[in-house]
């Protein structure tokens, strides 16, 4: 690569232009620019290397114009990343979703318990909002820890959790009691913790299936008379769930990164 | 003489402007066009000039056209629209009045 490209194609990244066809422009401007910068340098009688150091003094340093780039298309940006989260959030969400169904309708068979239960409107609706709300609080993490410096995940965790507070007031003011925001919060921050602090993937599924064994054991309890094929059936149905949010959390970043790739793309 | 960055910032837009209200330039020919009709003072850094372009653009001052140069070379030509017509005057109006006012300042006893 010249150092022509490798000036444009450094301005051209450090921009982060969502989009493709605007990265595409600003790179033929540039080279226009640059294609008539070094015609001049030749007729004015400089050497090919000579002129190469001439265009890096006379360009400026790639970043800093970038970051002039950055600033102008700052709103596109704004609105392409909130965007790119939602999408992500979606797909993930509703794959997730379908899984931990499927994982539960098949443990349902096999315990015999009530199909229609499980699939009655408001267990579903109940299942799915606390899904949305995990994936969403769980990208919104990853999405701020890279705001910070130090102490990303801390202050990621506070700024979600005060989000999180603003939006329960709004819901209740509404008349709503938005339960999932809070299960989401716990959940996404806990599995964030988990990715992230414990480094051995057999410890992370160890530690999953113990909290949500107890949690699917607690659960069951709180409904008297539980039997005892009931008691196992929730406690297994939490295992799936955990399972399934555990193994979200390794897709997920891998998700929002293609999808953000993709749309980058378009 | 060299000119501080931070006075350049300030009137790039009024300097774009005006340039363009002569007619429509590409990038390199505004670099040029700045640099001989100050004698060279104007020397600040190329690339920082297509962000400040870009800008206007996004502001509606100026429009861009894509048009193959005599040289057979594709070119970004810049021209003013109706709101930077406008535009141009008005900071014309406001620069010559600030710089009357700085003047008389700085030549006060």
């Amino acid at each position: 690569m010249s150092t022509a490209d490798e000036l444009i194609h450094n301005v051209v990244t450090y921009s982060q232009i969502p989009s493709s066809r605007r990265r595409r422009e600003i790179q033929r401007e540039l080279t226009a620019h640059i294609e008539d910068f070094i015609d001049a340098a030749r007729d004015a009688g400089h050497e090919e290397q000579e002129i190469e150091s001439l265009l890096m003094a006379h360009f400026g340093d790639a970043r800093q114009v970038a970051e002039g780039f950055s600033h102008v298309y700052r709103g596109e940006r704004r609105t392409f990343l909130v965007f790119a989260y939602a999408l992500s959030a979606l797909l993930i969400a509703s794959s997730l979703l379908i899984a931990i169904l499927a994982i539960q309708t098949s443990l349902a068979f096999g315990f015999g318990t009530s199909i229609s239960e499980l699939f009655a409107s408001k267990h579903t609706v109940v299942q799915a909002l606390d899904i949305v709300a995990f994936v969403a609080v769980y990208l919104g993490l990853t999405s701020l820890e890279a705001l910070f410096v130090r102490y990303r995940f801390q202050k990621a965790a506070i700024l979600l959790a005060a989000i999180g507070a603003v939006l329960t007031l709004s819901f209740r003011c509404m008349g709503y009691h938005p339960a999932f925001l809070f299960y989401g919060l716990i959940t996404g921050v806990f599995f964030r913790a988990v990715r992230l602090f414990v480094s051995a993937e057999v410890a992370r599924v160890g530690i999953v299936l113990v909290c949500f064994g107890f949690a699917g054991f607690g659960f069951a309890l709180l409904r008297s008379p539980v039997s005892s094929v009931d008691l196992i059936a929730t406690c297994a149905s939490w295992l799936a769930l955990g399972m399934g949010y555990l193994l979200m959390s390794r897709l997920a970043p891998r998700v929002d990164a293609a999808v953000l790739n993709r749309l980058q793309q378009i | 003489m060299e000119i501080d960055t931070q006075f350049l910032k300030g009137s790039i837009s009024l300097l774009l402007l005006h340039l363009l209200s002569r007619g429509e330039l590409y990038g390199y020919e505004i670099l040029q066009e700045a640099s001989r009709r100050s004698a060279n003072a104007f020397d600040f850094k190329e690339g920082t000039l297509y962000p400040a372009l870009h800008q206007l653009e996004k502001k509606g001052q100026i429009k861009s056209e894509w048009r193959t140069a005599e040289n057979g070379r594709k070119r970004k030509y810049y021209s003013l629209t109706p709101k930077g017509k406008k535009t141009a005057v008005a900071y014309e109006r406001q620069w010559q009045h600030l710089t009357g006012a700085m003047a008389a300042i700085l030549e006060s006893k």
